[in-house]
């Protein structure tokens, strides 16, 4: 069984939206890799409970499809906790909860945010062609760089 | 006579996706509001071909905030199908659904308290828009913020120990539940070694109300006022009784004057309701139709069923719920700020609720499935957090779902928040040279009241970020601010 000591994995989505569905397959992936399964947490979107779940970690990588241009399909970055304000709290930004966990809980893990590039956001079950390249080349650079 | 048109694009704090439109005429004097609804998911078509065992699991897609409540109300109609009504479910089975949906509407509740509602009234209506938000809450109130983050995580813990998973788990299967309740399980939410014990949340329900009460006391003219109207109820109320029920009752509703209005089997609804549609949102209205679209339409929610709920069966929520009634001599309360009130009199009932199920032993039974003669219709109405949530489902020989129809609890309030909407707009923006963004959030104040949750009521994911728009009588923007 892989480690992944101190570090929960945060993946956001939907897998019933198609390409939505990224963050999530992408844990999937990691538990086939071995990683260890209570450390993988799939979540619809992040709510404001997290800064208390994270709180107990010392690094957090969320991931999560977006529909913005990333140059090579994906981007791996470290975030910090921000002040910037969301307009709703069903749905909470990564460094929103930084903000929080550090606010309410005086703790600072050190996060990143894996951001892969989806294309379709319908309903249904599957990644797109595209999404799944991008997946696999994330997923690859993922591994090389944290994990051998 | 030409208008401008203010457009709040999407609403603020509330799930989904909404634009507020109002339009002024020449001379500033509003015309005319509207919420709309601006994307649809289709749901309903999607499920069609399905199986109708899949539809408990598969419905709980259309919300990652309430998906317990979907869950309930399909798996309430899909027991039908396989021929067991409500009465004929194990009483285990029951009692479990029960205490799942009390840690739903206790986990949901509190979200909608401590992160939504909240901000507006610890900083009040004319705080900058930077204030009047969860963050500025956690920095000043900390102790309150971790207490709100504490008792929803104890209604998510409930949810998982019954479920599974706090999102998207699952405890009914058709003609029951497929686990039982483990004493060490149990012992997890009593003995307050992990996490704040029941107990402990029923005090903090009650620590709540009591800072509410008071709040009210203080704000008594803006609270009793602000977007305030008449307008009829509708919850489900306990069978013989016509106590406050949030899995299986009739439907009743009541006037403004509390003249009842309808008290029909819940698996009715079809014979007395009807839904009309307007083409500037997809959401629809629905309305009894007995009454007709202008006079028949209801609130659903907090509010509406301590209107229509003859008492609450547990001691501490009772005692609240007269003090509550007491405000208005008896009357239904019509004050739509008083739905924050009630929604917190609704926490602290499931916390109690939710006791008096922890200390159940035959939760811990196994009679957990019944079986009868398959049919090919199901209905399933339960009280949701929101408000009244009704699944339908037709189905063939094969048991694939053929139609489907579901009426979330944000669509019953939708002609209720239009028209808050309308009667904030008349207040605050007639005749007024700007518009300043406290009149602008006093528009989504009026809507958050109603904790509507609009990605449920259109089947859709929505995105947050805020655009205002200024329209001029030609269609023109002549203003814009995204925040």
């Amino acid at each position: 069984m892989k480690k992944l000591d101190n570090t929960l994995v945060i993946g956001i989505g939907n897998n019933a939206r198609h390409d939505d569905g990224l963050g999530w397959v992408f844990l999937d992936l990691l538990e086939k890799e071995g990683f260890k399964t209570n450390n993988l947490l799939y979540k619809y979107q992040l709510m404001v409970e997290d800064a208390e779940l994270i709180s107990t970690f010392k690094t957090v990588i969320f991931i999560d499809a977006c529909k913005s241009e990333i140059k090579d399909g994906f981007s791996f970055e470290r975030i910090y906790p921000s002040e910037e304000v969301s307009f709703s709290t069903h749905s909470v930004p990564p460094n929103q909860i930084l903000n929080l966990c550090e606010t309410l809980y005086a703790k600072k893990p050190k996060a990143h945010l894996l951001k892969i590039k989806g294309f379709n956001w319908d309903i249904g079950i599957g990644l797109s062609k595209q999404a799944k390249t991008n997946l696999k080349n994330a997923f690859s650079y993922f591994i090389e760089n944290h994990f051998r | 006579m030409g208008t401008t048109k203010i457009i709040i694009d999407p609403v603020t704090r509330v799930e989904g996706h909404g634009k507020v439109t109002i339009k002024l005429d020449e001379n500033g004097v509003v015309s005319d509001a509207f919420l709309h609804i601006v994307e649809f998911r289709g749901f309903e078509k999607f499920i069609q071909g399905h199986p109708y065992w899949e539809a408990p699991v598969l419905v709980q897609r259309l919300c990652g905030i309430c998906p317990v409540s979907h869950h309930l109300a399909a798996a309430k109609a899909i027991d039908q199908l396989v021929g067991v009504d409500p009465e004929d479910l194990s009483p285990t089975a029951t009692k479990l659904r029960k205490l799942l949906h009390f840690g739903q509407v206790f986990q949901s509740h509190a979200l909608h308290f401590f992160y939504l509602a909240s901000p507006d009234l610890l900083f009040g209506i004319n705080a900058p828009a930077e204030k009047r938000n969860v963050v500025a809450v956690a920095a000043e109130n900390r102790e309150l913020a971790k207490k709100g983050i504490l008792m929803r995580k104890f209604g998510q813990e409930i949810i998982k120990a019954l479920a599974g998973k706090k999102i998207h788990g699952i405890l009914a299967v058709p003609g029951g539940v497929h686990k039982t309740f483990k004493a060490e399980e149990r012992a997890y939410f009593l003995d307050g070694m992990l996490i704040p014990n029941v107990d402990t949340m029923i005090a903090w329900s009650k620590e709540m109300i009591d800072f509410i009460k008071t709040y009210y006391l203080e704000n008594a003219a803006w609270l009793d006022n602000f977007a305030a109207y008449p307008s009829n109820h509708l919850s489900l109320v306990r069978k013989g009784t016509g106590a406050f029920e949030l899995y299986d009752g009739r439907l009743r509703s009541v006037d403004s004057e509390g003249n009842e209005l309808l008290n029909i089997a819940d698996v009715d609804y079809r014979d007395h309701f009807k839904e009309a549609v307007e083409p500037w949102s997809y959401l629809k209205f629905p309305y009894m139709a007995k009454y007709g679209r202008e006079n028949g339409w209801n609130r659903v929610g907090p509010l509406a069923r301590l209107n229509t709920c003859a008492y609450m069966g547990t001691p501490l929520a009772e005692k609240e719920r007269q003090i509550f009634k007491e405000y208005t001599n008896n009357k239904p309360n019509n004050m739509t700020m008083h739905t924050h009130w009630a929604r917190l009199i609704e926490l602290l009932y499931s916390a109690e609720a939710m006791k008096e199920f922890l200390l159940d032993d035959t939760l811990m039974n196994n009679d957990l499935v019944r079986k009868g003669t398959p049919r090919q219709k199901g209905i399933g109405i339960i009280e949701a957090p929101r408000g009244t949530l009704i699944h339908e489902y037709h189905t063939d020989e094969k048991g694939l779902i053929t139609k489907c129809n579901l009426i979330v609890s944000t669509t019953h309030n939708n002609e209720a928040m239009n028209r808050g909407v309308r009667e904030v707009a008349n207040n605050i923006l007639n005749n007024k040279p700007e518009i300043t963004e406290p009149m602008l959030n006093q528009i989504e104040i009026a809507i958050r009241a109603y904790d509507p949750c609009l990605s449920c009521a259109t089947h859709a994911l929505g995105e947050m970020p805020l655009i205002v728009q200024l329209e001029d009588c030609y269609g023109n923007i002549i203003d814009e601010k995204i925040r």
